[in-house]
């Protein structure tokens, strides 16, 4: 540990301890976001999985009883065109359930990035092997573990893999070119 | 009958297109992925393609680049189909050779209705 008898290594070694308290603190904070986004999507999935088969179910009922009834009388053919039309309104909200699964996919593949990143941070807050008698050992732990946090952090600009960037001003939107 | 590929990574979203393509008489064939697409479209004779942008293994764009290099797709409609709405994203779009670009979540009765318009 720091030399008490050496004030310089002091200050070093609890400016290091300090950034140990943030890594610590912002990696309980995402382990606690990374569960809840899990059982956010644990029970969006659980829901969706229910809708699609009662979707499946109607959808392939109603496209067969269509077709059954093509030449048959107007009336039923309008309720038909009625049915079909609920279920098209079905259609755009269970795109909005897989939009945000999607989100909730991009989401927790960031917290993740983060919570490796400040996870090799807190791996560097062990006393330097060499020399720990020494301020300067310690600062050079303590801008290790600071880009590990600062590489963490920038996670949340990160581009992650198929991000969901619709917003509701543009959805639905169409331009022929 | 006119036959459509709709190319998306999500099955959910294949799943709505089809759904709603088929329910007014389109024929609809389906791929995962862009070289999936490629794969289906180069195999089978495809009146529209319909495609997402961000996928794994080859993107849209790299998709509709590669379909207008290739004879039989120089004329063939194609369409975006993505939650992207930046005017920088369309114009790459434009200039890669889309037909058109629609922003999910699409409204089926709007989606009918470019669909039967490039068709035509």
């Amino acid at each position: 540990m720091a030399d008490p008898r050496n004030p310089g290594t002091s200050d070093a070694a609890q400016a290091a301890g300090l950034l140990v308290a943030v890594a610590e603190t912002l990696n309980e904070r995402l382990a606690v976001t990374a569960e809840e986004l899990a059982r956010s999507q644990l029970l969006l999935r659980e829901s969706s999985a229910h809708l699609m088969t009662a979707f499946r179910g109607a959808a392939d009922r109603i496209v067969a009883a269509q077709k059954a009834a093509a030449n048959g009388p107007e009336e039923r053919n309008a309720e038909y065109a009625l049915v079909l039309d609920h279920l098209y309104r079905a259609v755009h909200h269970l795109q909005s359930h897989d939009l945000v699964n999607q989100l909730i996919d991009a989401q927790k593949l960031r917290v993740g990035k983060m919570r490796e990143k400040l996870e090799e941070a807190l791996s560097l807050a062990a006393p330097p092997a060499r020399e720990p008698q020494q301020p300067e050992q310690w600062i050079e732990r303590s801008r290790a573990m600071l880009d590990c946090i600062v590489a963490g952090i920038r996670q949340i600009d990160d581009d992650a893999r198929a991000p969901v960037r619709s917003d509701k001003h543009h959805a639905g939107s169409v331009d022929l070119f | 009958m006119k036959t459509i590929l709709a190319v998306d990574d999500s099955a959910t979203m294949r799943e709505m297109v089809a759904f709603v393509l088929e329910s007014a008489g389109y024929r609809v064939i389906e791929a995962e992925d862009g070289a999936q697409g490629l794969e289906r479209a180069t195999s089978t004779s495809v009146d529209l393609v319909i495609t997402d942008q961000n996928m794994p293994n080859m993107d849209g764009l790299t998709l509709v680049r590669s379909l207008r290099e290739l004879r039989d797709y120089k004329s063939v409609p194609i369409l975006l189909l993505t939650t992207e709405s930046s005017d920088a994203m369309k114009a790459q779009g434009r200039a890669a050779g889309a037909t058109g670009w629609l922003v999910k979540p699409f409204d089926p009765a709007t989606l009918l209705e470019v669909v039967q318009k490039v068709l035509r």
